[in-house]
């Protein structure tokens, strides 16, 4: 049900781009709903995409290209730099990024310049030089130091595992293809957007949309929400809880 | 194993946070100490975020004080009355040290000023510490009396006015210079994520001249409900205290303490002192290469709004 209804909106949505092709774009997430628990180490999701041309075999003529995107929730975020001021290293300069993606993996089949032009990689946003930021202090995109800031936020997030490019889109069958993202232990949580390309000789011919929800489970949502909403009661609890357990403490280890 | 701190937001290897927890109980047992001017920095150097170690030490602070106040409050060595002055006006301190921390951690600034603090304040009191031991043992040694002052002796402090009577101290000061030690700890406390006994205890003694035997556990009282009350303010404004991260350091806390008290009871007061100089020492040298060398990745990511 599910499956047919995306393959409905993505023959929609494709439709105008592929008036003079057959094939539409059909795609599945492994694991829609992840679930941090407090042994969450990180966990795989797979998508896997099936390209329909009605007959089951490559539309003739045809060298398909496969672009996967997984977009993680929009957050404001800001990037700091460490200045040497009389001796000492300081916090100075910083940039704020008004809604970046959180997360961003991209996977394709062949190398990015051989998968479409450079004016539809740029509109598709893919490919870390392409990914459109908006920046709170700034409105030049041209910018040297924004530059420098956008550079050393990319940077930053590949070092957290949180952005990644590769070049592993697998082909199990002639129309049938797999890619595996890698969630991380400190993935953001929120809504992520699943964006998979059909290319065929470096024209976009078809795509998909779908997306993953990542969110705390039981006790390690309980906490912060409770954390949050009733932040004087756990203010509290947490006080008599450190009390109490001092005590404990002082009442089985009696010295004297 | 490992456990995610749902505040902190990171995966941490459950033994080795217990362990952290339970070495500086075995230190702040063997001292004497809170531990919470180590237990914090350990914290941060093993990439908890400052605003989360900061803020859930202060639990630990509570947990640790309580149950080391247990002890002296069985023995009667606590004036509560002295330990209520500096209690209040460490509540107004650490209120005021919540407020400028939470507008440090706005600004970006926070971690650099709880870098020259620990600088300062521990280098300051770890090298006035060394002196003192190192001349105490050297006393020792040669055989001589300890030069330590009487109680009863007056200084300026005494001279102030707004006096009050400390029955158990058997003290007569002003409440001016109580007032000001605990607000001053009170706002370290709540900045820095330290109890402050290690300032404290000195200053009750040389400064107001309080008996020896009443200091600890009077100190320990007003570090109890100074932190508590921090705890609370933590939690209301930057929503930053991990209970489960807490959780893992107050059981370790506990359990270190005891065995770090039983080993601290036969060893020598200056020598232990001298040691306590020397880590507290070792802690400033720390931050200060933190903050002078060239930092391996000028760049820091921070989320806008604390998540």
């Amino acid at each position: 049900m599910r499956i047919a209804a995306f393959a409905a909106a993505a023959v929609i949505v494709a439709a105008p781009l592929a008036t003079a092709r057959a094939e539409n774009l059909t795609i599945a997430v492994s694991t829609p709903e992840v679930q941090i628990s407090s042994e969450f180490t990180g966990t795989g999701v797979t998508i896997f995409g099936v390209i329909g041309t009605g007959h089951g075999l490559p539309a003739p003529g045809s060298a398909y290209g496969i672009a996967a995107l997984v977009l993680g929730p929009p957050q404001d975020a800001v990037v700091r730099r460490k200045d040497n001021v009389l001796g000492v290293w300081i916090n100075d300069a910083s940039e704020t990024f008004v809604r970046a993606p959180a997360f961003y993996a991209l996977d394709s089949s062949v190398q990015r310049d051989a998968l479409a032009k450079p004016a539809t990689l740029e509109r598709l946003g893919l490919g870390f030089d392409n990914i459109a930021f908006t920046y709170a202090n700034r409105a030049a995109v041209n910018d040297p130091a924004a530059a420098e800031f956008r550079a050393a936020y990319i940077r930053l997030k590949q070092k957290a595992g949180l952005f990644s490019q590769q070049t592993a889109v697998d082909f199990i069958g002639d129309n049938i293809f797999r890619t595996t993202t890698w969630l991380p232990a400190n993935t953001p949580v929120g809504r992520y957007t699943v964006l998979v390309y059909l290319f065929s000789n470096q024209a976009l011919i078809a795509h998909a949309e779908d997306s993953i929800t990542v969110s705390k489970a039981g006790v390690e949502q309980a906490i912060p929400t409770f954390a949050h909403s009733q932040a004087l009661i756990y203010g509290l609890i947490c006080a008599a809880l450190a009390m109490s357990i001092g005590w404990l403490g002082g009442v089985i280890f009696r010295r004297d | 194993m490992l456990l995610y701190l749902p505040i902190a937001e990171l995966s941490v290897n459950m033994f080795i946070i217990f362990g952290m927890g339970g070495a500086v109980g075995f230190i702040s047992g063997l001292f004497g100490v809170g531990g919470g001017f180590l237990l914090t920095p350990l914290l941060i150097f093993s990439g908890i975020p400052p605003v989360v170690a900061v803020a859930t030490v202060t639990t630990q602070i509570v947990a640790s004080s309580s149950s080391a106040a247990l002890s002296y409050w069985r023995r009667q060595l606590i004036d509560m009355k002295l330990a209520g002055v500096l209690m209040i006006s460490g509540v107004v301190g650490s209120a005021l040290g919540v407020e400028v921390f939470n507008v440090l951690r706005r600004l970006g600034q926070l971690d650099l000023i709880v870098s020259l603090s620990y600088v300062t304040f521990l280098g300051l009191v770890g090298g006035l510490m060394l002196a003192e031991s190192v001349r105490a043992i050297i006393n020792a040694r040669r055989g001589r009396p300890a030069l330590l002052r009487r109680p009863g002796q007056h200084t300026w402090v005494h001279g102030l006015p707004f006096k009050m009577r400390f029955k158990r101290s058997r003290l007569y000061v002003s409440v001016i210079p109580i007032g000001v030690l605990g607000a001053g700890i009170g706002f370290l406390g709540a900045l820095l994520g330290i109890g402050g006994g290690f300032i404290m205890v000195p200053a009750l003694i040389y400064l107001l001249r309080v008996p020896t035997n009443m200091v600890v556990g009077t100190s320990l009282v007003q570090i109890l409900g100074t932190m508590a009350v921090a705890t609370v303010l933590h939690a209301v404004g930057s929503q930053s205290v991990d209970v489960i991260l807490g959780i893992l350091l107050m059981v370790g806390g506990v359990i270190g303490a005891q065995f770090g008290a039983r080993i601290g009871q036969n060893m020598r007061g200056d020598q232990l002192r001298a040691l306590l100089a020397l880590l507290v020492l070792a802690v400033a040298v720390r931050f200060l290469a933190g903050l002078v060398t060239v930092p391996t990745d000028p760049y820091s990511l921070a989320a806008v709004g604390g998540g």
